[in-house]
């Protein structure tokens, strides 16, 4: 028999269970009661199937004594299955079915928590003399899984959540107002999210029209504009969006270069339309240079009298570009994924990284004091693998998005650094 | 001290900075090697299933729904679909602006003639870009038969093209197989710029391959898998998805072969011949379906019981020897087999083995069909010869009751359901396995540590 309480434990456990240690020591306990809050509820959903089938039970024996048995073959934790063992003796009771000893009972009913694919099956073998037993058995939905508890350390990276979808979510911007308000890139549409009532709601969805397929591991870019909403970049296309009246977009093919970084530096790159990567050409150049060897991200970091610009390369290496000279570094071991930041305590930006661990990503500041990278945050661990990495229009936050390993739902991340921790 | 530990903070930082490994983006390019068991023939949809590669055909084919690793129907040539009221006529909407890799466009009658040269039973008539499927009984599970590799859409005839993630560029029948990506597939084009594969090989012809570095991905049989990982080669397994049964020739003719039948049931020790024969490659099962699957398998579990076989046997009536037939190709079926001879043995039952085809009774495999559990069943069944299921409102009642009906017929004894595996090079990037065993190819890409 397999047992999966651990599983389940993570199953059970808060959506944002992971953002909680970021959080201060108020907002914390704020979680946790929110997390026994929604564990409550959870448990409570056990009732109404525990109801049914100890129906399908009553009906089969009669009013009378019975033994019970439990066998646990799913993934519902050992605390869950107690629980359910007493909503079953509660609801027997309800149809004159009293629980006791097996050596007293005329009939023993045994209740297997089984599951398949896609939902929870729970069985009832009703023995009643010598006869074949009875099969009594009631199926509902399983949630694929969810996210795991876990306690992390105290971090200067604070995480917090912002929208979740099935479809890959490329970029997502907010637009801070009343209501606060978030854009969403996917592959297929641009959707507009209202924050009301503690919750993101969508309130609108633009498809993106184009010819052509887009490339596997799609990438793509919001841009906020001043004279107009958002221009969205896709592999081989350009949308415009338009508030003539409504809402609405335009997309047409295109060639033209993304914006890197932040549209204040100036500087684009074109982006290869068939494949996941910026060719290296780059407009209108960093200083004399003007192309870096292909690339998959690029962060900016101000000096004094010039721009480093780093690349995430194809090749798998970091490459560090001043307008003069390009210097690689082989000895990084960053992700594909890297992002400008700045944090309000410190006169320069800072570089935020991917890195892979044994089955999550994580992300980590470095601040790049001279051409070495020094780490300046911890690692935050993510539950699943990042799919993007952009720095937000005011370079004070960017936005993460990643697989959850656990739904595989694409998870938005609003990311901003404080220091002092 | 606080100073102290910011600097070992910050140098086990910088370390570790250095140590992990990256989280690449996957990357373009490259080709990968495999090599396969079987010897297909002929590449449509329909051969392909039939001598169990529905892999390959993944490859060059798509079907107009596919099903999720949930078994839930998801979209693929078709963008949406509607049963009219009854279930017996289904309108799916066809993804627009797809080709077949010889050029021509995915249109709504070419869709048609292919399902109907598939399911000569259905009648299905092209709509503007809509297609309308007529089955003579209701179908309530249609979109999950169509996600059947054989139900892969084809045009052209002999030569048949498909809008999958690869097309042929290369195929010498039974042995080899080159296949480029599409580079306007409109899932998007695979990473691996092409593939490389070889037919006919043994399982052990495969990983010395592997080993040497000249493939680098190797199918790997339920029973050396668990010796695969112990030698270090990076395994991915399914869920246990073959069906391993007896299946019978013929239903019994009467009570005493009914009773013959059970007691021969009862006598087999299959958790010890997958233990010991199989390696642990699988889950011994009483079920049609595995549990894992259905939810409810493990009510059908059979325990051998030899005292209670004996009592079978008494009541049954053996004329002669039960001959069961087995693959001689196959070396596992050829041990079980044995096994199963012997264990009969013990409960007074003669059986006698033969590799002619004809038997009694037949040692058979079964892949799992689908993942949907009414299709799965369904499958089973016609592959094993059974009644043709029915289900009813479709509730997991009705799906245990049907699998019931099925086994009470006394035409099979279900043994074991095997794992199916796969060795891959360190460099393999992505490759994932459906827990039915299905490969999913178009996200593979090639790391920088491929030899």
């Amino acid at each position: 028999m397999r047992d999966h309480s651990h599983q389940y434990e993570r199953v059970r456990a808060s959506y944002n269970s992971r953002i909680l240690p970021m959080l201060p020591s108020r907002a914390r306990w704020l979680g946790c009661a929110l997390l026994l809050i929604g564990q409550l509820c959870f448990a409570s959903d056990w009732h109404s199937p525990a109801a049914q089938l100890a129906g399908k039970i009553s009906a089969a024996t009669g009013p009378g004594v019975i033994a019970l048995e439990i066998n646990n073959r799913s993934s519902i934790s050992a605390a869950d299955v107690e629980q359910i063992r007493g909503f079953f003796i509660s609801e027997l009771a309800t149809g004159g079915v009293r629980v006791w000893q097996p050596d007293q009972a005329a009939a023993v009913a045994k209740v297997t928590l089984s599951e398949n694919l896609n939902s929870y099956i729970w069985i009832a073998e009703v023995q009643q003399g010598t006869g074949e037993p009875k099969i009594a058995m009631i199926s509902m939905d399983r949630p694929p899984s969810s996210l795991s508890a876990q306690n992390a350390p105290l971090l200067t990276l604070h995480a917090t959540q912002l929208i979740s979808q099935s479809q890959p979510i490329l970029d997502l911007a907010v637009l801070e107002g009343n209501p606060r308000r978030a854009v969403v890139l996917s592959g297929s549409a641009v959707s507009v999210f209202d924050f009301k009532d503690g919750h993101w709601l969508q309130t609108q969805s633009l498809p993106i029209a184009h010819a052509t397929s887009f490339p596997r591991d799609i990438r793509g870019r919001l841009v906020l504009r001043k004279d107009h909403l958002f221009d969205a970049y896709l592999p081989g296309v350009i949308c415009h969006s338009s508030e003539a009246g409504s809402l609405s977009l335009n997309c047409s093919r295109s060639d033209d270069p993304w914006p890197l970084a932040i549209a204040e530096f100036g500087v684009s790159g074109f982006f290869a339309p068939a494949r996941n990567f910026f060719t290296g050409v780059l407009t209108p150049g960093i200083g004399k240079q003007r192309s870096a060897p292909a690339f998959y991200s690029a962060a900016a970091i101000p000096k004094d009298k010039y721009v480093l610009w780093i690349f995430g390369g194809v090749d798998g290496q970091v490459h560090l570009l001043d307008g003069i000279n390009q210097q690689t570094s082989s000895r990084l071991r960053w992700g594909s994924d890297i992002a400008g930041i700045r944090a309000a305590c410190r006169p320069e930006w800072l570089v935020l990284a991917t890195a892979q661990g044994d089955e999550e990503d994580s992300i980590q500041a470095f601040e790049i004091p001279d051409r070495e990278p020094v780490a300046a945050s911890q690692k935050l661990p993510i539950h699943g693998r990042v799919t993007a990495l952009w720095t937000q229009q005011n370079g004070k936050a960017a936005t993460a998005v990643y697989r959850n390993a656990d739904t595989g739902n694409y998870e938005a991340l609003q990311l901003t650094l404080v220091c002092g921790q | 001290m606080r100073r102290f530990n910011l600097l070992l903070f910050v140098a086990s930082s910088v370390i570790w900075s250095v140590a992990a490994n990256a989280a690449t983006r996957p990357h373009y390019g490259g080709t990968v090697r495999v090599a396969m068991h079987e010897t297909p023939q002929s590449l449509d949809p329909l051969s392909l299933a039939q001598v169990g590669v529905p892999n390959i055909s993944r490859f060059l084919f798509d079907t107009l729904v596919v099903l999720d690793d949930r078994g839930f129907a998801q979209p693929a040539l078709a963008t949406t679909w509607q049963a009219e009221p009854g279930n017996q006529r289904w309108r799916l909407t066809l993804r627009s602006g797809v080709s077949f890799n010889d050029g021509a466009n995915l249109e709504p009658t070419a869709v048609a003639a292919s399902l109907r040269a598939a399911n000569p039973d259905w009648k299905v008539l092209p709509v503007s870009d809509m297609i309308i499927v007529q089955t003579g009984e209701p179908h309530p599970n249609l979109p999950a038969e169509l996600a059947l590799p054989r139900n892969g859409i084809v045009h052209g005839n002999p030569q048949v093209s498909g809008t999958g993630p690869f097309a042929v560029s290369q195929y010498v029948a039974g042995k080899h197989l080159s296949l480029v990506a599409n580079d306007q597939y409109w899932g998007g084009r695979p990473f691996v710029d092409s593939m490389e594969i070889d037919f006919g090989q043994t399982g052990r012809d495969q990983m010395t391959s592997l080993d040497l570095g000249r493939i680098d991905l190797a199918e790997v049989a339920p029973e050396n898998i668990r010796r695969a990982r112990a030698e270090g080669h990076t395994v991915q397994s399914s869920s246990p998805a073959e069906l391993m049964a007896l299946a019978f020739a013929m239903p019994p003719r009467n009570d005493e072969e009914i009773h013959l039948r059970n007691a021969l049931a009862l006598s087999i020790d299959m958790p010890a011949i997958n233990n010991v024969v199989l390696q642990g490659g699988g889950e011994a099962t009483g079920a049609l379906l595995p549990n894992w699957l259905s939810g409810y398998g493990f009510l059908f579990a059979r325990v051998q019981n030899t005292e209670f076989a004996r009592t079978e046997r008494t009541l049954g009536k053996q004329s002669g020897p039960l001959v069961l037939a087995y693959d001689s190709q196959d070396l596992v079926a050829r041990t079980v087999a044995e096994r199963v001879m012997l264990n009969a043995r013990d409960a007074g039952i003669t059986v006698q083995l033969t590799t002619n085809g004809h038997g009694d009774m037949a040692l058979t495999r079964v892949p799992l069909p689908s993942l949907n559990t009414q299709t799965a069943l369904t499958g089973v069944a016609l592959a094993l010869q059974l009644p043709m299921p029915s289900f009813g409102n479709g509730s997991a009642n009705d799906l245990y009751s049907a699998e019931k009906t099925l086994l009470q017929s006394h035409r099979v004894i279900p043994l074991v359901y095997l794992r199916s595996g796969v060795a891959l090079q360190p460099g393999i990037r992505n490759f994932n396995m459906s827990p039915d065993g299905a490969w999913q190819m178009s996200n593979v890409w090639l790391g920088s540590d491929k030899p």
